[in-house]
């Protein structure tokens, strides 16, 4: 081990000054990256807990995450969609270790029934609708719940959904619209 | 076509979000005012879903959030850059294991089973049950005298073998485990393809003898 050493005297301190470069500059692409994608980390987990302190720890943990392995990230251009999943995914294991707590808390209470006949705006306003949206998207195949959050993302047009996630854009049509239809049957 | 048909169509052509009918089902909204009631409420209905989940996402980001990541970044230093270094020392685990195995694989019974029919040349053999090992040893070929005393082991005790290797490798293997954690970058230096660098001519000054003294051999003198 020593005799490569000293057959390449130069090579351990040339890997050094190379690391340092790295390590300096991966900083600087992260730090370019923070501020458009850090309110998007925030706003898939915001719509996956619906709790703003929540989704600003889960963001933070999520961008820390980013962070602390962005030098193994091979395509920095698919960083986006990397921190969108991270968020994603860790929210995802927040809410869950959440409502095993309620559950355990409240157990047996009834879902509420629906009403009738209310208006587009009184629908989406009343805080009834909003509660059997929120369990219905709970219910969504989680591929299909993250399509359906980020194309509600203002900004983000189902091209820049379908680069983020590395899917065609045909598979993000075809999630938003069993999505929707899913989400339809169950508020029906 | 009967209505339930329409109706799904409906939820289809909403459901893909798309803001104009096909002719026919359009045609038979007007003749049908039941499908017609039905369509304006899944209409309302899945405005109700776009604006909800839009209302779900779209919360005003806190301000306090930059700058507690940025915070946290400058605790944490420098981000990681793993996949070289575990690469590095992956390479180095799976040489470790394939190592290992091979030892044991020497070891596996039917590798020793033939030894003895290589050092059968032994004139113990013919007259007793079990092969005297010096023998046994010394007819084999120098390279056998491992598996030679190897071969022995179960025999005589009955249990699975145990890895035996020479003193001056395994003190060597131990040593250089010993050592790896801490010369990574040497480990790393092992494994990793070594960077394109220009090698320039080294110079060397030409050797200078100011004084040389010439003495005449000894078998000269002679």
């Amino acid at each position: 081990m020593r005799e490569l050493v000293l057959i390449q005297p130069g090579r351990v301190l040339v890997g050094r000054s190379e690391r340092e470069e790295e390590n300096s500059r991966a900083h600087r692409e992260f730090e370019e990256r923070l501020a458009e994608c850090g309110p998007l980390a925030f706003r898939v987990a915001y719509g996956v807990l619906r709790h703003v302190a929540d989704a600003e720890d889960v963001a933070q943990e999520a961008l820390l995450k980013a962070y602390r392995n962005f030098g193994r990230l091979r395509e920095p251009a698919r960083f986006r969609g990397w921190l969108v999943r991270i968020a994603f995914r860790m929210a995802l294991d927040r809410w869950r270790s959440a409502k095993r707590r309620e559950r355990r808390e409240t157990q047996g209470e009834q879902p509420e029934q629906r009403s009738s006949g209310p208006t587009v705006e009184e629908l989406a306003a009343s805080s009834e609708f909003r509660a059997r949206l929120e369990r219905a998207m709970e219910e969504l195949p989680e591929k299909f719940r993250l399509v359906l959050l980020l194309a509600a993302i203002e900004g983000y047009t189902l091209e820049e959904v379908s680069g983020m996630l590395g899917i065609p854009m045909g598979t993000v049509k075809s999630r938003l619209f069993f999505a929707r239809k899913q989400l339809v049957e169950k508020l029906r | 076509m009967n209505c339930e048909r329409y109706r799904d169509r409906l939820i289809g052509t909403l459901a893909s979000g798309e803001s104009s009918l096909a002719g026919d089902v359009a045609l038979h909204l007007v003749t049908c005012a039941q499908c017609k009631k039905f369509h304006e409420a899944q209409v309302h209905l899945f405005g109700a879903i776009e604006s909800g989940v839009r209302a779900m996402v779209n919360e005003t980001v806190p301000a306090t959030l930059l700058p507690r990541v940025r915070a946290q970044v400058a605790e944490t230093g420098a981000p990681r850059r793993m996949r070289s270094v575990s690469w590095g020392f992956a390479t180095v685990a799976i040489a470790a294991v394939l190592v290992v195995s091979i030892g044991l694989l020497r070891r596996s019974p039917q590798y020793v089973s033939k030894v003895p029919s290589r050092s059968s040349v032994g004139p113990q053999e013919a007259t007793g049950t079990r092969p005297a090992l010096p023998q046994a040893v010394a007819a084999a070929p120098k390279h056998h005298c491992t598996l030679a005393k190897t071969a022995t082991v179960p025999q005589e005790t009955g249990k699975a073998p145990e890895v035996l290797v020479l003193a001056e490798e395994r003190a060597a293997f131990e040593r250089f485990v010993t050592d790896l954690p801490e010369e990574r970058d040497v480990a790393v230096a092992y494994t990793r393809p070594a960077t394109e660098a220009k090698d320039e001519a080294a110079e060397i000054a030409l050797l200078q003898i100011d004084e040389l003294e010439v003495k005449p051999l000894e078998s000269s003198n002679r």
